[in-house]
């Protein structure tokens, strides 16, 4: 079976237009951009806080949209009829991710505009927050696979929200309890960190050692994701 | 050659039975019924469609089996199924938009909005359409899919009537495009107005329900001497006996001709239908269509005979597949046959 764009799309478009629609799950797209839209009106101005909005953002967007498209398939009943059509699961799932892909783009770029985030160098920026949203994408595939429903969506993801958005906030703590040094190496973390020092001028090949991080993660997720998805895409 | 092969299926579950080995052939242009229960149906059809396995036995389809190619061999089968699910948020036309792409078919979304007959609702979300309006929609998925082999479960359960004919037309249209098709249904009246081959499957075997108009005239014949001793009997039996007997749990129940609505024949079994409920009896058909005729009661089928009293409606499908509507509550519908549909004319003077 090959992979064809035009079925890709096709899903692309389904799911675009599914989601227009869908108020429960396009009403967390607002949470990042009204809190954006608040901090940016009280004239904060500080990278922990953007990154804060920035890697909620991802979560409740990226993982979250993600998890419930794969989700709803489930919950109606969808996915069988998906599967047994021309549609390889490639093609399903990655004409999802590009939703979702584009979707947490967006949100994020607004989300700048509110904030009035403006980095030194967009294009290392760019690069980090692309390859977060991969690995966000993977981790809403690996949960999309797991969960059975929307609602159990909307749970599963809560954990991850709070690791992923408050997490940072962790590494203050890590004085008292050294266990929690390793907060330093999730990839929000590492995110926070481009940002930092990209503001403080720092070039591209001084920074590798977090995209490279970075870049474990998302191998790690995607490995992660294969797992599951031959485990649960037998039947 | 057969587009379907089934060679030898059988399943048994722990020790019980589920349906002994059976062959089936269905070929191009044939469209072929199996009258089964609930468990046995879905155990079949997950069968075919790879999700459980057989307990001995091959399927083909096109002289394929799933093992050799699951993606390939699921391709060619167009399923119409139950539990299938729609995208409620989106609209009719959208919907089948999304089909047509996914499928890469050249029909145009119009012209199958149209021969599912959602022209005014194309703009509607599916999640608004009735019941029957979404079964359209998935039959719609056939259209576009174009399969050689479809297969149906319960096409016409729940749905209304007009959402029947289209059906109908549909399955005849796609007949004639030389595919074959599968349908199981627990429902004989579904299975006639589709097909006149229809076979029945369960624990006992696989049996075929011989309703060709040949046995028409054995019956008749039959009846002739079951006619005779009919006379005998009441030659011996001083008063004549207008009640008919049902067996219930032992107990012999006897209801008035009047409050029957029809009599169904199910493996030799004659059962009487009251008011949505029905009860063995011990007659057998033939006895209890001469007993019933002053009564105004009709030999519509083979294997029914109906009160004509409660009769409301007779649906023409084609011209030679009749449904005929009761009044009782449920609005049953059972089938006429066409040699019988000239008879009912001469006997309500539609000559």
């Amino acid at each position: 079976m090959t992979f064809s764009m035009k079925r890709l799309l096709a899903i692309f478009n389904k799911d675009y237009k599914d989601l227009t629609r869908n108020l429960y799950v396009s009403f967390t797209l607002l949470v990042p951009l009204v809190l954006a839209a608040v901090f940016g009106r009280q004239g904060i101005d500080s990278i922990d806080l953007y990154y804060m909005v920035f890697n909620m953002a991802l979560c409740l967007v990226a993982a979250y949209i993600q998890c419930s498209l794969i989700a709803e398939e489930k919950e109606k009943n969808t996915l069988r009829g998906l599967m047994l059509s021309p549609a390889s699961t490639m093609e399903i799932l990655v004409g999802k991710g590009l939703l979702s892909f584009v979707t947490t783009i967006l949100v994020i770029g607004i989300s700048a505009y509110f904030l009035g985030y403006m980095p030194e160098n967009l294009l290392i920026v760019s690069l980090g927050i692309i390859l977060s949203t991969v690995f966000y994408i993977a981790l809403g595939t690996a949960l999309g696979l797991v969960t059975r429903s929307v609602m159990e969506a909307s749970v599963i993801i809560m954990p991850f929200v709070f690791i992923f958005s408050f997490g940072t906030s962790l590494s203050v703590l890590a004085e008292k309890y050294p266990i929690l040094q390793a907060a330093d190496y999730l990839p929000n973390s590492q995110l926070i960190m481009i940002a930092k020092e990209v503001e403080m001028g720092t070039g591209l090949a001084e920074l590798w050692s977090h995209f490279g991080i970075i870049g474990l993660w998302v191998i790690g997720m995607a490995l992660i994701t294969m797992v599951i998805y031959r485990k649960r895409m037998v039947d | 050659m057969g587009i379907l092969r089934i060679s030898e299926l059988e399943k048994h579950n722990e020790h019980t039975v589920v349906f002994p080995a059976f062959n089936l052939e269905v070929s191009e242009r044939e469209v072929v019924a199996i009258h089964a229960s609930t468990n046995v149906r879905t155990t079949l059809l997950n069968i075919i469609m790879g999700g459980a396995s057989a307990s001995n036995g091959v399927v083909y389809i096109n002289n394929e089996t799933i093992e050799k190619s699951r993606g390939t061999f699921l391709a060619k089968i167009g399923g119409f199924f139950l539990q299938d699910g729609l995208y409620e948020r989106l609209s009719v036309k959208e919907h089948l938009s999304f089909y047509q792409s996914i499928y890469g078919s050249t029909l145009a979304v119009d012209e199958v909005i149209r021969m599912v007959q959602l022209e005014g609702k194309r703009n509607q979300r599916v999640g608004k359409l009735s019941f029957s309006e979404q079964r359209r929609i998935h039959f719609s998925r056939l259209l576009f899919q174009n399969p050689d082999f479809l297969i149906f479960e319960e096409p016409d359960q729940n749905i209304d009537l007009e959402t029947k004919r289209i059906f109908l037309k549909l399955v005849r249209a796609i007949k004639e495009k030389g595919k074959a098709m599968l349908v199981l249904t627990g429902n004989m009246e579904s299975a006639l107005a589709i097909t006149d081959t229809v076979y029945r499957l369960d624990d006992k075997g696989f049996h075929t329900l011989d309703i060709r108009a040949e046995d028409n005239e054995k019956d008749l014949a039959e009846e002739k001497s079951k006619d005779e001793l009919g006379n005998d009997e009441v030659i011996v039996q001083p008063v004549r006996f207008e009640k008919i007997p049902t067996k219930v749990n032992e107990k012999i129940v006897l209801f008035d001709p009047p409050e029957i609505d029809y009599i169904e024949s199910s493996d030799g079994q004659s059962l009487i239908f009251i008011k949505g409920e029905s009860y063995p009896c011990m007659f057998t058909m033939t006895d209890l269509e001469i007993r019933l005729h002053p009564y105004g009661f009709f030999r519509c089928h083979r294997s029914y005979i109906v009160n004509l009293q409660k009769v409301r409606e007779v649906v023409t499908w084609t011209r030679n597949s009749f449904t005929l509507v009761l009044t009782d509550d449920k609005k049953s519908s059972i089938p006429l046959s066409k040699t019988k549909m000239a008879e009912l004319k001469g006997m309500l003077g539609l000559k």
